[in-house]
């Protein structure tokens, strides 16, 4: 048994553990589920709520921050339009927006000491979400 | 923390009240960076990562000359165009609420919108 990689996981904040546990909070709370303006607010405090409470349960000397990014997106894969330019553009422009939003975010975590920040980025057709967890040892 | 320094040991588990993370301070603090770099900045997407990865740091560097000594900083800004869509932004924290605390503060222009917030947590 290699007791020093026991001990390493009861005190460090396990990067791939805390991203499972995001993902799980997203896909239970937002799941298959197409942007409805009136439930974002539901929908973000169940994620950031679930999350933390999972965190939590891991038993970690840490403090937790859980920040979340929920965003529309603007341009619809899904218009019934005909395929053109005009919306192969569109699709473009709007992933470019994501990817520089998420490239901002990773550059920010990298710089402030990436091994005890994690950041998941979730997406389905209408939205895309950003959850970043910090945690801070104590 | 710079390892050539001697540090003794305070045994403080609580800040004193000059020391507290003060959140009028510090939100003031923010909302003058933004002020300072971005009135008139359009939001060209090449431009921003490295835009708010400035604005993070000096907002940091300011935050660490307020003398907030003992505590741990995390700064988190989110800079996006101005396309009138929908964007939610949500923290939630594990901390001890009677020594840590945040502040946040919003910009908006024509072109872009800028949310910054800035977490302090006391290292016992």
């Amino acid at each position: 048994v290699n007791y020093a990689s026991l001990c390493f996981c009861q005190t460090a904040f396990v990067v791939d553990e805390v991203s499972t546990i995001v993902k799980e909070a997203v896909e239970g709370a937002i799941g298959g589920n197409a942007y409805q303006h009136n439930r974002v607010n539901q929908w973000t405090n169940n994620v950031v709520e679930q999350c933390l409470t999972q965190l939590s349960k891991l038993g970690k000397p840490f403090k937790y921050i859980v920040m979340m990014l929920a965003h529309v997106i603007f341009f619809h894969l899904t218009l019934s339009v005909p395929l053109n330019s005009n919306l192969h553009y569109h699709a473009e422009e709007w992933s470019w927006f994501a990817d520089s939003l998420f490239m901002f975010l990773g550059q920010h975590h990298r710089w402030y000491d990436a091994h005890r920040s994690c950041t998941v980025r979730w997406e389905n057709k209408s939205m895309y979400c950003i959850v970043s967890v910090f945690g801070l040892s104590i | 923390m710079d390892g050539s320094e001697l540090r003794t040991n305070t045994y403080l588990i609580r800040p004193n009240y000059q020391h507290k993370f003060r959140v009028g301070v510090v939100e003031k603090c923010i909302r003058e960076i933004q002020r300072e770099q971005l009135s008139g900045v359009q939001y060209v997407s090449e431009e921003i990562p490295s835009l708010s990865l400035s604005l993070a740091n000096s907002i940091k560097n300011r935050l660490k000359e307020l003398g907030f000594n003992r505590y741990k900083l995390v700064v988190q800004v989110v800079i996006g165009e101005q396309r009138g869509e929908g964007m939610k932004m949500a923290a939630r924290c594990f901390w001890d609420a009677d020594t840590d605390s945040y502040a946040k503060d919003i910009y908006v222009n024509d072109s872009l919108f800028c949310v910054a917030a800035a977490f302090g947590i006391y290292y016992y």
